[in-house]
């Protein structure tokens, strides 16, 4: 197998194969930094256009796309507080803070390197241990599936905010919305008000672009005084080899990150929202000074940039070995390898070698071009449009956004939905109900509900087949420790200094 | 004066109108698919798209368009309300189709079209893990009819093919199964490799790259299968049962005859090109061409079949 992997490399290195993977990355990144566009989209924009083209010029092009876009994402979050992606969420937390004080440049170095890390490392994992860990993914039904689900959701006490009873009526918005469309299990047509356009459900990024990216688009209409944003605060980009250094100390939240992405992504179902979300809180767990996190924390960044990364070629692993996508991007992309008649499977490895070894090979290159083509050239250049106009930059974020809904599925429906969301998502700003919760109720929340149904019609509603395997034992042990962990942690703590007082 | 110019003119109109219409293709022609682009539905299409170039007249452009959303419904509400001058066609899937007439409110019925060719014929077959213990038909309809709804049963979704084998199968059989619908075949899959679910229902297409991993214990065909003759049909194990995935293309009702007759001929010619199965298989597509009224009788039959599945054991 790895004599393959070695075999397929010459090819990779052809001119076309290069040329398309740079490409790709470059049109990742800048799909990924335009709010309402995301990989997802891109990539089936693409697929028709790729049915004349050879084979590993099309995969090369959808690797790169899916590299740049996971780290493009980032650079609307840190600049503007709007994530690009439904990934980038968790990188506006502290990168956001970060450009305010004058440290934007140096947040997007962070974020690049860290993409580049996480993308690295998952490509490597795909290369070297994809039919191992499809077995992995063998273990996870549906009920163990409900558990993750439920882990994830533990995290939202972290996204609570100042105020917890706001934070919880946001994710019960969130987890409302997710329910829209019809039921998998009994067919029911849940809060869709006859309206066709709702039964596969809502678009997350229809939902993402209606609270992110409006509110702070209207914004920048509503201070309409033509000073630019840049006057407000320098960026501060040096190079990014002279940066790096510094972000070395990074090393543990890399590896932790890099780990829980992969993880993430070769689950399936899961995707990359949710790798970023576990592991900033993950990173921000492990932390000496939790409360700089926040408020402007590089290794913030560092967490949820390698988490959103890590999670691309790792979710190609179910992908390409059981035909099981770990996460919407790699959905799109199983169409483009089927579209050249590539059919996912054990199969796949053995007839197509020198393509699907290519392939995760042109991973490795996207994650590593991440350095040379987001560092220096893409940040400084999308940095430039900060010196646009504050009305402008706000009209145009807003034209993109509804272009890019639009393009989801090409209806005005969508356009609607997101106007409506941006209303919604207008006051939750003005009346301080925090965004993040809305985010993982959605992803989570009918994720969680539909396996657990699921689960119990198959367990032939006995709850108690929910915690009889191991898997599900394993997940279940480590969710608690998470949540009472730290509990038990405070009381002991206080219980010492109480005896220390004593004495 | 200007009376004649008009009549003139409406003549002349009128000529390259006739003429126009004898050279059916003259502009694009347009396939709405009801899903995104990648999709197997969508592949077909798209592989179909240049033999019905190739065959139509030189030069004719056959483009795709997809209009995902309702697993296909807005699609084909699209199609159905379209001008039927042949430059409109739409990719059909059975029993989708027709089922959605049923459990949901449609804006069209089996009435609407025009039906062209079926093309693709991809039949149910049953699976099981390779090392559960029910690797026959025998053991399972045993272990079915042994303990009633112990059977698990993973497959894509409710009202669709793979739905109606297991109707088809309770029906013939009088075992009792318990249906665990996924999103989806792949996850359904996955399941019962990972010994989730005690046995699923796929079709053909999507197990014979994972032989190695399931028994596949029998397909739904009339005869076996060229793609796997090695499979035993379920007729052949005493279960008669014959059900499959139908895809194919219709156009909206009304079409006229000469540019029904030369769509229907350039299906034939498709068809017998052997380059066609060819790039169809490679897309997870088994061929079977069903052409015309016999299109429609089909999908009359299948109707009929989701009629009567709705009306005894309505799936929602």
């Amino acid at each position: 197998m790895y004599a393959n992997l070695i075999d397929a490399l010459p090819n990779v290195l052809g001119w076309a194969n290069v040329l398309s993977v740079v490409v790709g990355v470059i049109a990742g990144i800048c799909v990924g930094a335009l709010p309402g566009l995301s990989a997802t989209m891109a990539i089936s924009v693409l697929i028709p256009f790729t049915f004349g083209l050879d084979p590993l010029v099309a995969l090369g092009m959808m690797a790169g796309i899916y590299n740049g876009a996971m780290y493009g994402g980032a650079i609307p979050a840190v600049l503007l507080r709007i994530p690009g992606t439904p990934a980038a969420v968790a990188t506006s937390f502290d990168g956001y803070p970060m450009a305010q004080s004058g440290r934007g440049g140096f947040a997007l170095q962070v974020a690049v390197v860290s993409s580049a890390i996480g993308g690295i490392a998952s490509a490597i994992v795909l290369m070297l241990l994809a039919p191992p860990l499809s077995k992995v993914t063998l273990l996870f039904g549906p009920a163990e599936i409900f558990w993750v689900a439920v882990f994830g959701l533990s995290s939202i006490v972290f996204l609570l905010g100042g105020d917890p009873i706001k934070g919880l009526i946001s994710a019960a918005f969130g987890v409302t919305v997710s329910v829209v469309g019809s039921d998998t299990i009994t067919g029911y047509e849940r809060l869709t008000f006859d309206h066709l356009e709702l039964l596969d459900g809502i678009n997350i990024v229809v939902l993402l672009v209606g609270l992110y990216a409006l509110p702070p688009a209207i914004d920048l209409l509503e201070n309409a005084d033509f000073e630019t944003v840049k006057g407000k605060f320098n960026l501060g980009t040096g190079s990014i080899w002279k940066a790096i250094p510094s972000m070395l100390g990074f090393w543990k939240t890399w590896l932790r990150s890099s780990v829980i992405g992969v993880l993430i992504g070769i689950l399936p179902g899961a995707g990359g929202s949710m790798a970023a979300f576990l592991s900033y809180n993950e990173a921000r767990r492990a932390s000496k000074n939790p409360k700089a996190w926040g408020n402007g924390e590089p290794e913030g960044v560092a967490a949820a940039e390698t988490a959103n990364n890590a999670d691309t070629a790792s979710a190609m692993i179910p992908a390409l070995t059981l035909g099981v996508p770990g996460t919407s991007v790699a959905a799109v992309m199983l169409g483009g390898l089927l579209i050249h008649g590539l059919q996912p499977g054990p199969m796949l490895f053995r007839d197509n070698p020198d393509l699907v070894f290519g392939f995760m090979w042109q991973f490795l290159f996207g994650a590593i071009l991440l350095i040379f083509l987001g560092g220096s050239l893409a940040t400084n250049s999308f940095a430039q449009v900060l010196r646009l106009p504050r009305p402008m930059l706000g009209a145009i974020i807003i034209a993109l956004v509804f272009i890019g809904v639009y393009s989801i599925n090409g209806r005005m429906f969508d356009v609607y939905l997101t106007l409506g969301f941006g209303v919604v998502g207008y006051f939750m700003d003005k009346l301080k109900f925090p965004l993040p919760p809305v985010v993982l109720g959605l992803i989570l929340g009918s994720f969680a509900e539909e396996n657990l149904r699921l689960a119990l019609r198959i367990g032939r509603n006995d709850w108690s087949t929910l915690w009889q395997n191991g898997t599900s034992q394993i997940i279940i042990a480590v969710t608690v420790s998470v949540i009472v962990g730290p509990l038990v942690m405070r009381v002991i703590r206080k219980r010492k200094s109480e005896d220390d007082s004593a004495k | 004066m200007k009376f004649k110019t008009i009549i003139a003119s409406a003549c002349l109109v009128a000529a390259f109108a006739s003429n126009a219409h004898a050279e059916y293709p003259e502009k694009k022609i347009e396939i709405i698919v009801g899903y995104s682009a990648g999709g197997g539905t969508d592949v077909m299409a798209r592989t179909v798209a240049p033999f019905l170039e190739r065959y139509l007249v030189d030069g004719a452009t056959v483009v795709v368009k997809n209009m995902p959303g309702a697993s296909g419904q807005i699609g084909v509400t699209e199609v159905a309300n379209a001008d039927p001058d042949g430059y409109t066609l739409g990719t059909f899937n059975l029993p989708g189709m027709m089922a959605r007439t049923l459990d949901r409110k449609a804006d069209y019925s089996a009435d609407s079209f025009t039906y062209l060719a079926n093309v693709v014929d991809d039949p149910n077959v049953i699976v099981t893990a390779k090392d559960s213990k029910l690797d026959t038909m025998e053991k399972l309809m045993t272990a079915a009819k042994a303990d009633p709804g112990a059977i698990t049963v993973g497959m894509s979704s409710l009202g669709g093919d793979d739905h109606f084998f297991l109707m088809r199968l309770q029906n013939g059989s009088g075992a009792e199964f318990t249906i665990a619908p996924f999103k989806g075949s792949a996850p359904a899959r996955t399941a019962v490799m990972g010994g989730h679910v005690a046995m699923g229902i796929f079709n053909l297409s999507e197990v014979l790259g994972f032989r190695e991993e399931l028994n596949i214990l029998g397909v739904a065909t009339e005869e076996r299968s060229s793609l796997a003759d090695d499979i035993p049909t379920f007729t052949e194990q005493g279960v008669n049962v014959v059900n499959g995935s139908l895809r194919g293309f219709v156009a909206p009702l009304n079409l006229p005859e000469d540019v029904r007759g030369k769509l229907l001929d350039a299906f034939q010619k498709a068809y017998d090109d052997p380059e066609f199965s060819k790039a169809m298989l490679a897309s997870g597509n088994p061929v079977k061409l069903t052409l015309g009224d016999d299109f429609k009788a089909l999908n009359q039959e299948q109707y009929d079949f989701a009629k009567s599945v709705w009306e005894t054991t309505p799936w929602k």
